[in-house]
């Protein structure tokens, strides 16, 4: 989230799309009523009328993958009728800024200028600004105070050499009238997108469309926010990070991002998701969001840094989060002398190392060992009947969990031959959230440390303490008996034992960071050097664990804090946990006052220029003031306001036009899912050119012919992603014990299908038999004129439980991916109904 | 001592079911162990009505309208009645009023009659079976004398539920209804305040009493006159069956050991 949960009460209109939050993060109806109750409207979009819709303001039905339309004409509703937030706009996004003419987007194939048919992807070169000057990187005295340049810290001795980054600062247009600025060309990019073709594409009346759109508006007035709740349901597509730029581009046109009350805000999808991506457990990521190198694009450190760097911003410092954390990986193995240990680190190469990818690897022989931790692809993987084939094609699969999962029983699934199966399976019971300590990350960026109340039962252990003891074999072995690359292993720096055994304030201290010569805990990130002296494990959250009074103590931690000081009132409790970066709690919030500082509006106010110094209720996420380096309470002189809001971005701008990093256009298009009965009525191409494994054999992509019923995933209140915890539990096996797939009225009495009655939903990838809720919660789409019918079914069922058992959903899910992050697409795709 | 009242707002609820789980949780109540056991209400109801082990359901509503649809939450339990039937009908007084207003079933002296299950025009208590005893919402009592909140009200995430003086309660469900009607909703009712001589639980039906399923005019059964007179015929009755059998066995009236025709027969035939 770029808020967090607290925050939403201060809203003047909330959006839910693709979110069910009621039902998902049912506490946070407590804050949304809170808004209501001053005048907020709530607003939910879904295909289905959910528990969240039935407390809803206005609700509005949407086919299943067609949010770009629906952003598209709301970001064309918005522009045609003036309501963007103008000063905010101007001031603080690259609406003004001059693109590069080569530029362009032809709707007739659908695709942005830069696609190579052979290599199936972008040349992303003309997605670009034209440039008005260059500055090259300063490595000495910054002109405007006569002292070395914040930059200038790459001069210093055992900072890595790497080929210093230029800022290119882009050419402007102040009065956005030029047609190669981002605003002319955004608004050309989405005149397609009118409130009858969005009708058309999305199944949702023009009426309802236009109420929904028209309140959410109202929130482009300068003193209101609006704040857009979303989850799975837009992730969960080929397109699944558009749909979010798409929330991105609304809310800066509303003004609405670094505002009380405002934001586009993730509700995750586990207790501690936010924890694991922040971590870097992802494939394509280290700690803290730094992308993971490619070997054969950063081959070296120099080349990593010269390439990841930007010449200004905030991300100028990326070098000494880069040291930071080899430092803290490889510890004293890494000097400047081996860069750091750079080489040591995995990178990627040409195969897709995420979820689906790893499946894929496992049917080519190439993967042939698994660990799943706290994971059950049994039953949550997409294409879930083709993950458990290839889990007989393993030689070893260790699952950790704290109940016998699916995935640990998929060799004696109902309908499975044991007897084919060669995969030795090891199941390590895993110690629940109270029978250990560590912390928690929630949806809004708090960490908090939570504490041990009981012992695990029997053998059960701490995730860390079976990592920990893992570790230690595996050095042990390397050690004795080599293999490839044993170093990378032996030399690894696990100072995480206290007493011999595993400790994990020691790891907390790590992530924290510290001065690698007398271990000191460093006070946040801006300590942070790239000379090899500091280290840090997650730079993110350095700042969370600081306290060097007490560093075994988490209790007198940042993060052990429970204090409920709420300054101005807006629910930003400072001292409750520890939000990353640096307690900051609203991301952006130099975007909450005007271009003098002044808050667009008083009553949430989070930072302020009184004219000769800045007042705040939230850390600043701007340069704000100088402080004595001996001692920080002391101010030196005050930073008077400029218009850098967004600090990470090297223009210091929001980015309307998405010129680095998206692999499928700058701009939000609409693409049909990978399964659908509906030609894209946009442009050209019928899905996103950019999606992944969209050819591989596994997929068995459905012929709309054969199935042209759309069907979705989604979670309920009363059970937990793949049901492990749940349906073991008798209380909530018996809340909600049956798998069901809701259908509407009209395609059941097309079917023959009665309310109870078991019913097959299947397609080429599997087919499995569960009860028909029939309700008038769903209801055909008209989709320009033909009928198109939607079913949805709940994934917390499997074959493993002792109470309450049944199909699993993901068996007709389809392996295709984002095109940037590879993200299943759960969430649309073809099956047919019938009566079993 | 003043009286206290549940007051349950279905405009809040998001029927997410915790209520119903923390009440089992907290009164150590079980759920069926038989795998795959459960019934499938074809909604999201969880079964089909209160039973023997459970106090507290969430019932689901659905209703499609040319406005949209309606889809009407109802907290089902006890409603604590001033007039409580449970209570008159309870012939060993296991069913009694506190004075806060809870309508209390003790498990100890309750001797499975059923005669309460009877009774309730809302049909709320149920038979254990195993138990041989009958089950209903307590207002938990035994949290509420410690000034605790009942569990259902204190797990409440969406803040549908509050406890408090009656009158408040009362208070707080006109005022809601007020705003509801202000909204939009014009069927939105207050149920219990004057229902069954007044009720301790209270219900904020948004889309009205019929589309929640609530009993408009609640009235305890007509037999349940009968049952005055019958409670103390029936004691009478029952201590006359004992005071006559025992008076029968001091005087042996109507009861001749020497007369028995079979002991008489044997030793005839024997004899022979």
């Amino acid at each position: 989230m770029t808020n967090h949960f607290c925050d939403f009460k201060n809203a003047d209109v909330i959006l839910a799309i693709g979110s069910n939050n009621a039902e998902n993060h049912p506490v946070t109806m407590a804050w949304v009523q809170e808004a209501r109750a001053k005048g907020a409207k709530y607003i939910v979009v879904d295909p289905r009328f959910t528990r969240s819709a039935a407390l809803a303001d206005i609700y509005a039905p949407l086919r299943s993958g067609t949010d770009i339309a629906f952003y598209g004409g709301l970001m064309k509703y918005i522009i045609d009728n003036d309501l963007w937030q103008k000063d905010y706009v101007k001031d603080y996004t690259n609406a003004t800024f001059l693109v590069n003419p080569a530029y362009k987007f032809d709707e007739a194939t659908g695709l942005f200028s830069g696609w190579d048919d052979k290599e199936n992807k972008y040349a992303v070169d003309d997605w670009k600004y034209q440039v008005a000057e260059v500055k090259p990187w300063n490595t000495g005295l910054d002109p405007k105070t006569g002292k070395p340049a914040a930059t200038a810290y790459v001069t210093a001795a055992g900072v890595p050499k790497f080929e210093l980054p230029a800022a290119k600062v882009a050419k402007k247009d102040p009065t956005m009238q030029d047609p190669q600025c981002v605003w002319q060309l955004m608004k050309k990019h989405y005149e397609r997108y009118t409130p009858e073709m969005v009708s058309k594409v999305t199944g949702c009346p023009e009426e309802k469309l236009l109420e929904v759109w028209e309140t959410f508006a109202a929130s482009g007035a300068p003193a209101k926010s609006g704040t857009i709740l979303y989850a799975m349901g837009q992730t969960q597509h080929t397109y699944g990070s558009q749909n979010v730029r798409a929330m991105a581009l609304v809310q800066m046109l509303l003004g609405n991002i670094g505002v009380a009350g405002g934001g586009i805000n993730a509700l995750r999808g586990e207790a501690n998701v936010q924890g694991s991506t922040d971590m870097g457990t992802l494939a394509n990521t280290w700690p803290a969001y730094m992308n993971t190198p490619t070997a054969a694009k950063y081959p070296d450190l120099a080349a990593y840094l010269a390439g990841e760097t930007p010449g200004a911003g905030f991300k100028t410092n990326l070098p000494k989060w880069v040291v930071s954390y080899l430092k803290e990986v490889y510890g004293p193995y890494a000097t400047f002398g081996n860069d750091y240990a750079y080489d040591m680190l995995p990178k990627l190469n040409k195969v897709n190392h995420t979820h689906i990818g790893v499946f894929e690897s496992v049917s080519e022989g190439i993967v042939k060992g698994m660990m799943c931790w706290g994971q059950n692809p049994a039953v949550a993987g997409p294409n879930s009947t083709f993950e458990r084939k290839m889990m007989a094609k393993l030689d070893w699969l260790v699952a950790v969990d704290l109940w016998e999962t699916e995935t640990m029983q998929f060799w004696k699934a109902p309908g499975v031959d044991s007897a084919a199966i060669q995969t030795e399976v090891f199941m390590l019971p895993a110690a629940a959230h109270y029978e250990k300590q560590g912390t928690i990350s929630n949806s809004g960026r708090w960490v908090q440390w939570r504490y041990k109340a009981l012992d695990p039962p029997g053998e059960a252990k701490d995730d860390f303490e079976i990592m920990h003891e893992l570790y230690k074999k595996l050095k042990e072995l390397f050690e004795a008996e080599a293999g490839p690359n044993p170093e990378q292993l032996t030399k690894l720096y696990w100072p995480y034992e206290t007493d011999g055994k595993s400790d994990i304030t020691k790891v907390a201290r790590g992530m924290n960071g510290y001065t690698v010569a007398d271990g000191k805990l460093v006070k946040n990130f801006p300590l942070l050097k790239a000379d090899g002296s500091t280290a840090c494990g997650v730079w993110i959250y350095s700042g969370y664990y600081n306290n060097n009074d007490a560093p075994g103590d988490p209790t007198k931690q940042p993060t052990g804090s429970r204090l409920k000081d709420d300054p101005g009132e807006l629910g930003l409790f400072p001292k409750w946990s520890f939000s990353w970066p640096v307690n900051r709690r609203i991301v952006y919030n130099r975007a909450s006052a005007d271009i003098t500082g002044k808050p667009w509006n008083p009553a949430r106010m989070l930072v302020e220029w009184t004219g000769t110094e800045w007042k705040n209720n939230d850390v600043p996420d701007f340069a704000f003031k100088v402080t004595d380096p001996k001692d920080a309470k002391i101010v030196l002189s005050w930073i008077p306001p400029n218009n850098t809001a967004f600090i990470m971005q090297s223009d210091g701008a929001g980015h309307l036009f998405g010129l680095n990093g998206m692999k499928d256009g700058p701009f939000p298009e609409h693409y049909e899912p990978f399964e659908t009965p509906v030609t894209n009525l946009f442009n050209g191409r019928q899905s996103n050119p950019g999606l992944t494994f969209g050819k591989a054999a596994s997929v068995k992509p459905g012929d709309p012919k054969k199935y042209p019923i759309v069907c979705t995933t989604y979670r309920l209140t009363e059970h937990w992603q793949t049901g492990g915890m749940t349906r073991n539990i008798p209380w909530l096996a018996e809340a909600m014990p049956k798998m069901f797939v809701e259908i509407s009225l009209e395609l059941a009495e097309e079917k023959g299908i009665t309310n109870g009655d078991q019913v097959r939903v299947f397609n080429d990838r599997g087919s499995i038999e569960m009860a028909a809720m029939v309700t008038p919660r769903f209801k055909p789409f008209d989709i320009d004129g033909k009928t198109v019918h939607q079913v949805g079914m709940p994934w917390h069922w499997g074959y493993a439980s002792g109470y309450a058992t049944g199909a699993i959903a993901n068996d007709l899910t389809p392996n295709v991916g984002d095109a940037n992050s590879s993200i299943p697409e759960y969430k649309a795709y073809l099956v047919n109904v019938e009566k079993a | 001592m003043a009286e206290n009242a549940i007051l349950y707002d279905s405009s809040k609820c998001s029927a997410c079911k915790g209520c119903s789980v923390q009440c089992k949780q907290w009164n150590m109540l079980p759920s069926s162990l038989v795998k795959d056991g459960y019934e499938f209400t074809g909604s999201y109801q969880s079964m089909s009505d209160l039973n023997g082990d459970t106090r507290l359901l969430i019932e689901f509503r659905e209703e499609d309208t040319t406005s949209g649809i309606e889809w009407a939450f109802s907290r089902r339990a006890c409603f604590h009645c001033t007039n409580a039937a449970c209570a008159e009908a309870c012939p060993v007084g296991a069913i009694s009023k506190l004075d806060d207003g809870t309508v209390n079933l003790d498990r100890a002296k309750c001797v499975g009659c059923k005669y309460c299950n009877a009774a309730c025009p809302f049909g709320v208590p149920k038979f254990r079976g195993e138990l041989g005893v009958s089950n209903k919402c307590t207002l938990c009592n035994d949290r509420t004398a410690r000034g605790l909140l009942p569990a259902c009200v204190k797990t409440c995430p969406a803040h549908a539920l509050s406890y408090g003086p009656r009158a408040d309660m009362i208070a707080a469900g006109k005022k809601r209804v007020e705003d509801l009607q202000a909204e939009g909703f014009d069927k939105a009712e207050l149920y219990g305040e004057s229902e069954m001589g007044g009720m301790h639980s209270l219900f904020v039906a948004k889309f009205g009493l019929d589309a929640h399923g609530l009993v408009r005019d609640p009235k305890a059964p007509d037999s349940i006159a009968l049952w005055h007179l019958l409670k103390p015929l029936t004691g009478l009755g029952v201590a006359a069956v004992f005071g006559g059998l025992g008076i029968s066995f001091l005087t042996g009236i109507g009861y001749k050991r020497d007369a028995s025709n079979v002991g008489a027969s044997k030793s005839e035939e024997e004899g022979q």
